[in-house]
């Protein structure tokens, strides 16, 4: 039977005509596979006491309920209730994505700096694990490892605190702040299952009201700020910092690093209300002025 | 109702001051503007602000903008990073954080003449035998934010430097002494009255 799995094509079927039939008498689990359960009350080592001790409530399973503390006001109802957790899940949270983590990802060829990060590409390098469900609003751009960071990439985050958009932007790359809303997100972090659901790619939805100030605001790169305030705030970082801003209009990756995603597009390059078929390798694009204008609203 | 907030802060916005870019900085609206062939929707950067006409410099307001937070120049400085002081175990005995800069006071062309003699006296105990003012900083972990911290006292500095101390004219001068001596002369009335009282609380058997 080891033989059989070497064999090519014609020395395949003669081992086959050779060999007795498959059946229920010739096969066997691997060893170690199947580990029998543990059964108590069944000879020396599961039986006489069957791991239960010797008399009292132990044995004869009367046992107070969970948290009683023989009659002593039990720690969960003396210590008094505050609204620490109150509304936790309404907050959005933000998984942390140091720039050592991402420097460590960029190094082993995880993730590739000649093309715009996404959410999609950290994800797929399995350097971030992001739980739509678990009110994930995506991913923040944390310091730990500015001192090393040396990478020059085009980054598109969630959010990122004004020291990791200095060390990138010294390092000549470009840092983007953008929203997904939930369904957005899933589909951003999975998308071939979605693909393979059938639907056409929904437009990415605004944000709500209270991030609304900081998605415009060009200090935070925002997504919506105005274009023409972003060369200000570059500068004004690189006098904080203490930094020459490198001239990246003279890169040669400068394509690359302007590329920038449309607010309303999940992916590069697909625009929303295309539908992907990954088994016939297609893309349907709509041709109803009705969708076509819903689409692009 | 994020877009009714975002259309009016973009369309309510007519053409403002025009600025033109300091040149090699990227306009990325402009540059990496999106090609035909890219999906445009109703929210592209490009529809939110209506491109405004671009004239001539912006030589005057960079100007203004250097005057008001100086620009301090890094290759006049000198910059090392050593080990920082305090509790920490093996990463602080490892890692380099603390940001120091050097740079030689009197020869320093990006400070005002005056200025720089009035740091030499504010500042006498952080400048060394050869003339070397020298800032230290170990406020965070990180090396960037301690240099961002050391170039912030070093604007500090001179900002305090170029501080003219306000002269107090004539008559407000007089007037700030009537008020002292009248305000001392109603305390000790007061005390004189507070004494009274108490006299007049005391019994004497005589």
């Amino acid at each position: 039977m080891a033989a059989a799995s070497r064999g090519g094509g014609p020395k395949a079927m003669e081992l086959l005509r050779a060999l007795p039939r498959v059946s229920l008498v010739n096969l066997r689990p691997n060893p170690g596979a199947k580990k029998s359960e543990k059964r108590r009350g069944r000879g020396r080592h599961g039986g006489k006491k069957s791991g239960r001790g010797h008399k009292g409530q132990r044995q004869r399973g009367n046992r107070p309920r969970l948290g009683f503390e023989g009659g002593q006001t039990p720690f969960y109802l003396i210590i008094p209730k505050y609204g620490y957790n109150e509304g936790h899940s309404y907050r959005r949270q933000y998984h942390p994505l140091s720039l050592q983590k991402l420097q460590y990802l960029i190094d082993l060829g995880r993730v590739d700096p000649t093309q715009p990060i996404d959410l999609t590409q950290l994800t797929n390098a399995r350097g971030v694990t992001i739980q739509p469900l678990k009110r994930d609003y995506g991913v923040q751009l944390v310091e730990m490892g500015v001192d090393i960071f040396s990478a020059k990439v085009n980054i598109e985050v969630q959010m990122a605190s004004e020291l990791a958009i200095a060390a990138i932007e010294k390092n000549g790359g470009v840092v983007t702040t953008g929203f997904y809303d939930p369904r957005s997100l899933e589909i951003l972090c999975k998308p071939i299952p979605f693909f393979l659901r059938g639907q056409p790619i929904p437009k990415r939805m605004l944000p709500p009201e209270d991030l609304v100030r900081y998605y415009t605001d060009a200090r935070n790169r925002g997504y919506l700020a105005d274009p023409s305030k972003i060369p200000e705030a570059r500068l004004e970082l690189a006098k904080k910092y203490g930094y020459v801003l490198p001239d990246i209009s003279k890169d040669e990756l400068f394509q690359m690093l302007s590329t920038r995603k449309d607010p309303r597009q999940i992916f590069f390059g697909l625009a929303p209300g295309w539908v992907v078929n990954m088994s016939e390798k297609k893309i349907l694009k709509p041709t109803d002025e009705r969708l076509l204008r819903y689409y692009s609203s | 109702m994020a877009a009714r907030v975002l259309r009016g802060l973009c369309r309510a916005r007519p053409a403002l001051l025009p600025a033109r870019t300091p040149p090699g900085i990227v306009h990325r609206a402009a540059a990496g503007a999106a090609p035909s062939s890219e999906f445009r929707s109703e929210y592209a950067l490009d529809r939110l602000y209506l491109e405004q006409a671009r004239s001539d410099p912006a030589e005057g307001s960079q100007d203004g903008t250097k005057q008001t937070s100086p620009d301090i120049p890094m290759d006049c400085l000198s910059i090392s990073y050593c080990r920082s002081s305090g509790p920490g175990g093996q990463n602080v005995n490892k890692v380099n954080s603390k940001a120091e800069v050097r740079f030689h006071l009197a020869s320093a062309d990006w400070i005002a003449e005056d200025v720089r003699q009035k740091i030499a006296v504010m500042h006498k105990n952080k400048i060394n035998k050869s003339g070397e003012l020298i800032i230290n900083s170990e406020v965070s972990r990180y090396q960037m934010k301690n240099l961002a911290d050391c170039l912030q006292k070093i604007r500090n500095m001179i900002k305090e430097a170029t501080q003219k101390s306000s002269v107090v004219s004539k008559e407000n001068s007089q007037l700030l002494i009537a008020r002292v001596q009248k305000m001392n002369r109603e305390r000790l009335r007061q005390k004189k009255i507070h004494s009274t009282i108490k006299q007049s609380r005391r019994v004497d058997f005589d």
